[in-house]
């Protein structure tokens, strides 16, 4: 369906809801792609504007609607399908922090809601713009190693310290969370999911919980991916990893490994240890918000998709389906463009 | 102290009869009495032996009538069992090549045959001799990474069939990948846990790499929840290029309480590229971890000691491998 809505101008004005985790990355994006950014928050967001020296708070989010052409959804989980909603209600584009939904049907529901308006909804499913990751796509898409037979993914590192992540019943636990990025990735690479299948350790208690949850998942192609989270104790460096195999050769990346620089203070190196890696060069927000900003104007549509978006919430719901029942759980997609 | 290697289908007889040869405190015979019968030009029979200056017998009867103290398997691995069934009644210790059998029944049969003879039945997991494991081993002893409840193992390789066609062969090798390389990464974890049972598996596996030329499957991926309630996932495919600079290699991260442990046991090497081979070099060094696996098991001849891994330990990982067959079949979780 082609928008209804026209495009917006530039400069690009930018209203963000939340001013949590990932505001932080999305916020000197946005100013370093020169949109007027509007910032409504609970709490947090002078802080977040003053950080960052630039933004304007805002006291209510119909003040936020009224004066931008594109809302940034970043609220925790359990609020991404209302605000969502609103913005396309009063006709705005969006780009929401992944998941779409805190399940699959809120996706579904957000997405329909856009398509009714008229408004364009993109998900941030982020490493899909990381350099790496869209170097090894690359590779991928040019049959550089011929066709996808197994996949590893792995993503680990400090544990949130926000109670609502800790809450399946918000968050959707490290799957919906975390590991929806590479579930995204392995859906990207290798086409269609069939089934997934999952397990989970809880190592302690709550906050203070070390969980890793393992997924298989096969495709509709054949090939088979392994993704693997880790929330793990403080100080931990957040480490990325994953290995293609395909007819033609291997791809491979260790974010631990492939470092350009390293140096040795004598004390731990504190670069890395939240809930976002280290990032060097090119800033993976700054390429995806900035991908998002021109399909906004006048640009093409961006690599990645609502639809991409609802069918990653799906697979992260079926592995955790899997989770209760202990087997494996086909993947439906549910009114999926072709 | 008399030892014999029977067969040289595996070729890790060779590094074996190096091991061996390397000992001047014991009688060391060798037979390879299929070797005609294999594939054209796989080597075989007295011409290996004769690279090792080992004596060379015709026939398995030849080596019973000589009377081995004990006996390395490496024929394939669907005959472990009647080799062992043979060495164990005539009294002969017994190290076979990994897995230890191609199905439950005939694994414990071989520990059956071995316990009630009073002989020793060791598998050759040369991974848990090598430095990387026992370094890991004593961290994870030493409670360095806190309680362990997760792991993800990969013992990726090339096909191996170019070396010896047997091992794409599903009758000889008992399967594919997930034969070959889950009981590496589930003995490890055998020792780890203390020989801790699976209760589930789940596997799933494919035949995109390599499709047109073995019938069997070639990836996989294969999810074990032990009694502990210790997850792990095994990457066992057959994933490295024909090209690729080395074999394979095989790795293990552990996530604890109090910090993840990453081994990988072939990173002890020096790298580079040749222009000549327009690849990789690759030159592993470090302890031999054969040689000191044939050495636990000739102490555990000699002293009558109990070496590892043991016959159960090989019958628990081959119960994992049948269950991931089972899985792949069903398309189901298997409960154990």
């Amino acid at each position: 369906m082609s928008p209804l809505v026209p495009p917006a101008s530039e400069p690009l004005r930018v209203g963000m809801v939340g001013a949590g985790g990932i505001a932080g990355a999305h916020l000197p994006a946005w100013l370093g792609l020169g949109a007027q950014v509007s910032v409504y928050a609970l709490d947090g967001a002078p802080e977040l504007t003053a950080y960052f020296g630039g933004g304007t708070v805002v006291g209510s989010f119909e003040e936020l609607i009224s004066q931008v052409d594109v809302v940034d959804v970043v609220t925790p989980t359990p609020f991404h399908r209302e605000y969502i909603e609103a913005a396309a209600a009063a006709g705005k584009h969006v780009v929401s922090e992944k998941p779409l939904g805190r399940t699959a049907a809120d996706a579904r529901a957000a997405i329909d809601a856009c398509a009714a308006a008229g408004v364009q909804l993109y998900p941030g499913h982020v490493v899909r713009f990381f350099s790496e990751y869209e170097t090894m796509h690359r590779e991928v898409e040019k049959g550089t190693i011929g066709e996808i037979a197994v996949q590893r993914f792995t993503r680990g590192g400090t544990r949130p310290d926000r109670a609502w992540y800790h809450d399946d019943a918000q968050s959707g636990g490290i799957i919906l969370d975390q590991m929806i990025h590479d579930l995204d990735f392995a859906r990207w690479n290798a086409g269609e999911v069939s089934t997934a299948f999952a397990r989970i350790s809880k190592n302690g208690e709550g906050l203070d919980a070390i969980v890793n949850a393992q997924v298989v998942l096969t495709h509709v192609s054949g090939a088979i991916s392994y993704v693997g989270g880790v929330w793990a104790r403080p100080g931990t460096t957040f480490r990325t990893t994953f290995e293609i195999a395909g007819t033609g050769g291997i791809l491979r990346h260790d974010s631990t490994q492939y470092k350009p620089v390293v140096i040795d203070g004598g004390t731990p190196d504190e670069s890395g240890t939240g809930l976002l890696p280290a990032m060097r060069g090119v800033s993976p927000f700054t390429t995806e918000l900035g991908e998002f900003a021109r399909a906004f104007t006048v640009g093409p549509a961006p690599r990645v998709s609502a639809e991409d978006g609802y069918a990653a919430t799906v697979i992260a719901e079926a592995a955790i389906t899997s989770l209760e029942t202990g087997q494996p759980v086909s993947v439906e997609l549910a009114g999926v463009a072709a | 102290m008399k030892i014999a290697v029977l067969s040289f289908a595996h070729l890790h007889a060779m590094s074996y009869l190096h091991a061996l040869s390397q000992r001047d405190d014991i009688e060391l015979v060798a037979t390879d009495p299929d070797h005609a019968d294999r594939a054209e030009g796989e080597s075989g029979g007295p011409e290996i032996a004769a690279m090792f200056g080992v004596r060379y017998l015709e026939s398995y009867d030849d080596v019973w009538e000589w009377g081995p103290d004990a006996v390395i398997i490496c024929s394939e691995n669907s005959l472990h069992r009647p080799l062992a069934e043979q060495a164990a009644a005539r009294g002969a210790h017994v190290l076979s090549e990994k897995p230890l059998a191609t199905s439950v029944e005939d694994a414990q049969a071989m520990v059956d045959a071995c316990e009630q003879a009073g002989v020793t039945l060791m598998i050759a997991h040369p991974v848990r001799f090598s430095t990387a494991f026992l370094e890991l081993k004593d961290a994870y002893d030493a409670g360095v990474v806190g309680t362990v409840k997760s792991v993800l193992g990969t013992n990726n390789g090339r096909l191996p069939m170019n070396v010896r066609k047997w091992f794409v062969d599903k009758e000889l090798a008992g399967g594919g990948s997930i034969t070959d390389h889950t009981v590496h990464v589930a003995d490890l974890l055998d020792s780890l846990l203390g020989g801790v049972e699976a209760t589930s598996v789940y596997a799933v596996s494919n035949k995109i790499l390599h499709s047109d030329e073995v019938e069997v499957e070639t990836g996989g991926l294969v999810s074990i929840e032990y009694a502990n309630d210790v997850i792990a996932t095994v990457d066992c495919s057959w994933s490295k290029p024909d090209s690729y600079p080395t074999w394979g290699g095989l790795t293990l991260q552990l996530v604890g309480s109090r910090g993840i442990a990453d081994m990988d046991a072939f990173n002890a090497r020096v790298d580079g590229h040749s222009e000549t081979d327009k690849n990789g070099l690759w030159f592993p060094y470090g302890v031999d971890a054969d040689q000191a696996m044939i050495n636990e098991f000739l102490d555990a001849v000699a002293s009558g000691k109990k070496p590892g891994p043991d016959g159960r330990s090989g019958l628990r990982t081959v119960s994992i491998v049948q269950a991931a067959y089972e899985s792949v079949r069903t398309g189901q979780t298997v409960t154990l």
